[in-house]
């Protein structure tokens, strides 16, 4: 098994860009915004297309928004 | 001022999202067999049809009774999930829900293909009558609990 879990900054990210609601973030990559509270708590790993909507939305690149990391 | 900013809006953020409208109605489709087809099941099992008497009309009634029971209310329940959340019962199924949907859905098949396999290739050589239609019966419920079972789970687990 692997000893790395997926990160977001998708909070961090939805604060910067004027406190956007997580139901404001769903309607614009097409998902619901109990998806995206998932995701963000890192218990849903999107697919690969919904990670670059999301990226998209916030202007930056995948691998600013989502990290593939050790779990400390 | 912004690492304070920040850390206000998240210590004043509390209110987690509220249940997806696709888990509320598979909580409900669960609710709802316990207590159309719960009673129906416990009724054959304490008395069972009596063999022979066809097409034994009380037996058929309280069949019909479970099973337009269960659906008036499932309408009913719907209508009243869509008014207490209109957005999130308009809104179409997104990524996680066919996910959850194709899981569950897969192993309630194999529920569902066991059941029908003994109801009808093995339960007419020993038996007949009501007890087939009751075994039948069964096995799509306990597909359908199967299927809303692991759906309500699965959103239970991954929920945030």
């Amino acid at each position: 098994m692997s000893d790395r879990v997926i990160v977001n900054q998708i909070r961090t990210l939805r604060f910067m860009a004027g406190e956007m609601s997580q139901a404001e973030l769903g309607k614009r990559i097409g998902l619901t915004r109990q998806t995206v509270a998932a995701i963000e708590a890192g218990k849903y790993s999107p697919t690969l297309e919904a990670a670059f909507r999301i990226a998209e939305v916030f202007g930056k690149p995948l691998e600013e928004v989502f990290q593939w990391s050790r779990e400390s | 001022m912004f690492g304070f900013s920040y850390i206000k809006s998240t210590l004043t953020y509390t209110k987690g999202p509220a249940m997806p409208h696709r888990e509320k109605l598979a909580w409900m489709t669960l609710l709802l067999i316990a207590v159309t087809y719960g009673p129906y099941f416990v009724h054959v099992v304490l008395s069972p049809p009596t063999p022979g008497l066809l097409p034994n009309l009380p037996q058929l009634w309280l069949l019909a009774l479970a099973a337009g029971g269960n659906g008036v209310l499932h309408i009913l329940g719907r209508i009243a999930l869509r008014v207490g959340a209109p957005e999130d019962a308009r809104a179409p199924a997104d990524e996680r829900d066919h996910d959850i949907q194709r899981r569950s859905s897969m192993v309630a098949y194999y529920v569902m293909m066991v059941g029908m396999m003994v109801v009808g290739m093995v339960m007419p050589f020993t038996t007949s009558g009501w007890e087939i239609v009751n075994a039948g019966l069964l096995a799509i419920v306990l597909a359908e609990i199967t299927q809303n079972g692991l759906a309500a789970w699965s959103y239970r687990r991954s929920a945030a």
